[in-house]
């Protein structure tokens, strides 16, 4: 897993939800805290990246690019499926060199197909799939949405489970961190959710966590008061 | 072999010659026909002899000898890595790396500690065993999970434990889980940077014993569990659930939760979010579960069926084994219908 980062993507009824940390690191530096890791290639199609940032961000302009002649040649837009393997045919030539980008792409197609999922990396995969999470954080974040994800999901569960997700791999992960991106994609194009600091969300939950010691330490206390009492009778 | 420690009990002649002064401090030169004669006996049972009777530690490992004709027995204590690295040949080269393939977990919360594994035991993607047991009992008080090279694991933990009994019975009382997670990690020390891969935690409940107190004018001997109120604060913060993760590259350490080998981090993206002080002992029991579940659904190295430990004052109990197959049919029942529920929902 040495793709730094933690990005997901996953589907449910409501569309695809996509998220992401926005730490750039690079051999132990975080060279960016706010760098964006989902890139949005048409108003229907949005990427996530993960792999050297470099080839990501250029490999989704060309990808766009392409997308775009086809779209004026042939009067229609390319599915995702299309540009998943359009993606995956014109990396293959650097198959074996250190190109790698590992991307999901995330889109809805046209009125009858609805959401769709596909993940395409430089080795050659390209997989059609309805949960993926790629990274050095992805293990924990699978195991967040493995137990939450189902088809019915309204978009809130969806968007609080992805921000969770990210969230939990952020906190175990040293190459992912500070926020969090979260795009929505439905027949209406996608929607991007504001970026959450996640320094925020770290500080609720150790405010809860003061609470509940507290709490805990005042029991105790009541319950030792208690009985130093009954022994002095 | 721990009473025979104890007492001082030797009556094998080659005990003798193997552990007499002449033969611990002389050239090497002098030990060779010795070794010549009974190499095969004394690699057999020269392992796990501690020679010392004054409550020291040392334990003469012999190490495999180098392709040269001399073999020679290391002492371990200063001159193993040294001599080691004189010697010309080069070291036994592993058939597959090693790699921590298992999911072990355990937590601390109010009713005690929970520690839970797989039981998938893997060899460079064959699964060697898929019923080992990765948590084992030292005491009734202390669990050992294990992680890391399976026999450098299971030899390391019987060591452990036979330390502990002998501990307990020159001194009157158990070490606590402290100590002996200082012990584990100080024994695994000089074996730092060869191949030796233990990767355990230590999940148990110290029971502070109370060997006088004053009541009533009468000196009694009394044995506290952690909650007494007759014992000093200071000792209470000493009593109680525990948790140590020890490793064979040294380090040590204290803490609330651990989750070890390659299925780790699926294991604490569950837990992160869930565990809690306050949980009651379904809650834990059920967590830890789900833990192991999540791990084995996405690490090929995990899985096959989950042990579960629950260790309070009164010792440990163990949950019976569970296949982990049976959870993962039942979730995709629980999936389909759920579906199927709700496409009904959006029918009406």
């Amino acid at each position: 897993m040495s793709h730094g980062t933690t990005t997901l993507a996953f589907m449910f009824q409501g569309g695809v939800i996509a998220a992401a940390d926005t730490r750039s690191s690079c051999n132990g530096l975080v060279a960016c805290p706010a760098s964006q890791k989902i890139l949005p290639v048409h108003s229907h199609l949005v990427g996530t990246t993960s792999g050297t940032s470099a080839d990501c961000a250029l490999w989704k302009r060309i990808l766009a690019r392409e997308l775009r002649l086809y779209q004026l040649r042939h009067g229609r837009r390319l599915s995702t499926a299309g540009a998943a393997k359009l993606l995956a045919h014109m990396l293959h030539p650097f198959k074996g060199t250190e190109l790698c980008v590992a991307a999901t792409l995330c889109g809805w197609d046209g009125v009858r197909s609805g959401p769709s999922l596909y993940y395409v990396c430089s080795d050659g995969t390209r997989l059609q799939g309805a949960l993926f999470s790629v990274g050095s954080g992805s293990p924990y974040a699978y195991s967040v949405l493995d137990g939450g994800v189902r088809w019915g999901l309204t978009v809130e569960e969806a968007i609080s489970l992805a921000r969770e997700a990210v969230y939990r791999a952020t906190h175990r992960d040293a190459y992912s961190g500070n926020c969090v991106d979260v795009y929505h994609i439905t027949s209406h194009g996608w929607t991007r959710r504001d970026r959450e600091e996640l320094r925020e969300e770290y500080y609720r939950e150790k405010e809860r966590e003061r609470v509940k010691l507290k709490e805990r330490r005042e029991k105790q206390e009541g319950v030792e008061d208690g009985q130093s009492s009954g022994r002095k009778k | 072999m721990a009473l025979q420690d104890v007492s001082g009990f030797q009556d094998t002649p080659m005990s003798h010659m193997w552990n007499s002064p002449a033969s611990l401090s002389g050239p090497m030169g002098d030990t060779t026909p010795l070794l010549d004669m009974a190499d095969e006996r004394i690699l057999g049972w020269g392992r796990f002899k501690s020679s010392e009777r004054d409550g020291g530690v040392p334990l003469r490992f012999f190490i495999p000898p180098p392709q040269s004709s001399v073999p020679f027995r290391c002492d371990n204590r200063h001159t193993s890595l040294s001599s080691l690295s004189t010697s010309s040949s080069p070291p036994t080269r592993r058939p597959f790396p090693l790699s921590h393939g298992t999911t072990t977990l355990a937590f601390v919360f109010q009713g005690g500690v929970i520690a839970a594994a797989d039981t998938r035991a893997s060899c460079s993607g064959l699964v060697a065993c898929p019923s080992a047991q990765k948590i084992l009992p030292i005491h009734s008080h202390l669990l050992v999970t294990t992680s890391g090279s399976g026999a450098d694991c299971m030899l390391w933990e019987r060591i452990l434990a036979r330390e502990i009994r002998l501990y307990q019975l020159r001194h009157g009382r158990r070490l606590s889980i402290t100590g002996s997670a200082k012990l584990l990690s100080h024994m695994l020390h000089p074996f730092k940077g060869t191949d030796v891969c233990v990767a355990a935690t230590l999940c148990g409940w110290d029971v502070e014993e109370v060997r006088v107190e004053e009541f009533k004018g009468k000196r009694v001997d009394r044995m506290g569990s952690g909650r007494d109120d007759s014992i000093s604060p200071a000792k209470r913060d000493r009593c109680g659930p525990k948790l140590f993760y020890v490793c064979s590259d040294g380090t040590r350490l204290q803490g609330e939760l651990f989750s070890v080998g390659s299925g780790s981090p699926y294991a604490y993206g569950v837990l992160d979010g869930e565990v809690r002080w306050s949980l009651n002992e379904e809650e834990a029991i059920s967590l830890a579960r789900e833990a192991v579940y999540r791990a084995t659904h996405r690490d090929a190295y995990s899985g096959n069926c989950v042990d579960l430990f629950h260790i309070t004052a009164q010792g440990y109990c163990r949950r019976d084994r569970e296949d982990l197959r049976e959870e993962y049919h039942r979730e995709r029942e629980r999936v389909l219908k759920r579906g199927k529920e709700e496409s009904e929902e959006d029918k009406k």
